[in-house]
């Protein structure tokens, strides 16, 4: 298990810096962002009370906009309220190539013709998806932690690391589902799509849904829902937490049992063929 | 007896959708031996092969690799295996040496690097470049050295010197004979007759998932169509030659000068030439080329 989990670790190693400096930098810019804020808060909050409940509902509590003036509800508005989406695009695009995209392009006949079970090169590679996905929100935390030590933010990198562990739970969420995805249909280009509108309706209705309660039904059900964010600062919520990490695995062990079951298909193999073209008429 | 088979195949069914790759395939190799395994695009080498080494399933049948059942043991049968796909397609971002690495690090590091740079000195392969600035020759060049690296006791090639040129194409036909010499079965498919007579003890001629044949490749050819070309010293007519059975006109350019394709055992063909103003007779041998397409115009042609 140990090549496989390398091998794949490596090739991930540009997504892993890309990604973690990434969401470093989006701090970069919000954090220090904050003493500007704090100097004229009176303004701001005046502007946020015009804006429509429906629009701050996307950045977090809508029916309370004062809450920005904390720096937990300021990292909440400006930062942690986005962060899954961005990252889940990390996850979608991660997730749906982890095996599907080496299928694909013919490179997996020849990786699983070498003495190593099918079993050992999923759960490999699985492992090296989830090392990226920590290293990546490590490396995100570990930048904000360096910045919010020279800011006038009064939070500690102890609790800005338990805000971190909810975006944590949603890559992992969304990089099994497209796991998953990938094994069932026939191109991981579907995966990707699938679980991007899943993550974006995720987003849009469970932020809708604090507004709207006709929407909550739909929304609870959404991983965006169990989402803490900055709240988690103020006590992480396990049992979201854990909930969102007990069905990533049980996405997983879906797709390895697919992936122990399933043809390899080699390059070329596998497309859909929509029945989009009318038959002609015989004349 | 089983003991003295590299290979089993009975029965062997494979079906994607309505398309049936393989339809009852049986099929024996012999350890030791060099097996070409012969057929034109779609007739199921590709299928036969990735159902030896359980990258696919079987509908039906079974198939044994070195005494083991692939689908219960694949592991253990890739050990024992090297393995060349007939559409190789390798990490672009690698260079051929961290390739290789890779490979010999899924394989517990058995190959020996000293044997890899021999390889690669013998099939002229910079190994410091990337894949993605390698041809398609030397992208192959990697793939037999990765087959081969290990020493394995089977070989299965899919179309092993695919993209090569003619002088890569003997030196991996030379690889082949080396492995033989050191005990190794070799199973390998392809379409390049010239190339299956050259190495292989014995060939196996796959048609609409099927095996039809399976012989030396002298003996295929010594059964098959001899061609004959006959130049007489005054018109004649030709109705004697072409009743005897097997014996029919390809071609007649003059009209004292006939070429006949004869089914079979040249004796009654002889005979019944005997009586004929014979100026000159040559006959040719037929290449295994010529048995391969006398097999599959039956049902195309």
């Amino acid at each position: 298990m140990v090549t496989p989990f390398r091998y794949t670790l490596r090739r991930m190693r540009g997504q892993i810096i890309g990604w973690g400096l990434g969401i470093a930098l989006l701090g970069a810019v919000i954090i220090p962002f904050y003493s500007v804020f704090a100097e004229s808060q009176a303004q701001f909050l005046a502007m946020l009370e015009n804006y429509p409940p429906e629009f701050l509902a996307f950045f977090g509590d809508a029916s309370d906009a004062s809450a920005i003036t904390t720096p937990r509800g300021f990292l909440q508005y400006y930062f942690f309220s986005m962060l899954p989406v961005l990252a889940g695009i990390f996850a979608l695009s991660a997730g749906s190539r982890l095996l599907a995209q080496d299928e694909e392009r013919g490179r997996m006949d020849l990786i699983l013709a070498h003495p190593l079970s099918r079993t050992t090169l999923f759960f490999g590679r699985v492992l090296a998806l989830v090392a990226a996905s920590v290293a990546i929100v490590f490396i995100g935390w570990l930048g904000c932690a360096i910045l919010l030590a020279t800011s006038s933010m009064d939070v500690g990198v102890g609790e800005l690391a338990l805000a971190f562990l909810p975006v944590l739970a949603q890559i992992l969420i969304y990089a099994a589902l497209a796991l998953l995805l990938s094994l069932l249909l026939p191109a991981y280009r579907y995966a990707s799509m699938i679980t991007g509108m899943l993550l974006a309706a995720s987003y849009i209705l469970s932020s809708l849904g604090k507004l709207h309660p006709s929407l909550n039904a739909i929304g609870d059900l959404m991983p965006y829902a169990y989402y803490q964010g900055a709240a988690a600062m103020s006590g992480l919520d396990w049992g979201s937490f854990l909930g969102l990490v007990g069905i990533s695995a049980v996405f997983v062990v879906l797709a390895w049992w697919r992936f122990e079951r399933r043809d390899i298909r080699v390059v070329g193999e596998g497309s859909w063929n929509l029945p989009l073209r009318l038959r002609k008429r015989a004349a | 007896m089983a003991e003295q088979l590299a290979l089993t195949m009975r029965g062997l069914t494979k079906s994607y959708g309505k398309v049936r790759a393989l339809q009852g395939l049986d099929l024996d190799v012999q350890r030791g031996e060099i097996f070409g395994f012969l057929g034109p695009n779609g007739a199921g080498k590709t299928t036969t092969i990735r159902c030896l080494l359980d990258t696919i399933r079987p509908d039906g049948g079974t198939a044994r690799v070195l005494g083991l059942d692939p689908q219960r043991d694949p592991v253990a049968v890739h050990a024992r295996t090297g393995y060349l796909p007939g559409e190789l397609h390798l990490d672009d971002n690698m260079t051929g040496e961290g390739q290789l690495r890779y490979f010999n690090a899924l394989r517990g590091g058995l190959a020996s690097w000293a044997y890899v740079q021999a390889l690669a000195e013998q099939l002229d392969l910079d190994l410091n470049r990337p894949i993605k600035n390698l041809s398609r020759g030397n992208k192959q060049k990697v793939g037999v050295i990765q087959a081969v690296m290990h020493r394995p006791e089977l070989l299965i090639l899919d179309e092993p010197t695919s993209g090569l040129d003619p002088l890569m194409q003997h030196v991996v036909l030379q690889l082949i004979r080396d492995a033989q010499a050191g005990g190794t079965t070799t199973f390998f498919s392809s379409h390049i007759m010239s190339e299956v007579e050259a190495v292989a003890d014995r060939v196996g001629i796959i048609r609409d998932g099927r095996l039809v044949e399976v012989a030396a490749p002298q003996a295929l050819a010594a059964r098959a169509l001899h061609r004959a070309t006959v130049r007489f010293t005054e018109p004649v007519s030709l109705d004697a030659l072409v009743s005897v059975e097997g014996v029919r006109v390809v071609s007649q350019d003059e009209e004292t000068r006939v070429t006949l394709e004869i089914q079979g055992e040249m004796a009654p063909f002889i005979r019944a030439l005997a009586p004929y103003p014979v100026r000159d007779l040559e006959t040719a041998r037929p290449s295994l080329e010529d048995v391969f397409l006398a097999y599959y115009g039956h049902t195309q042609g």
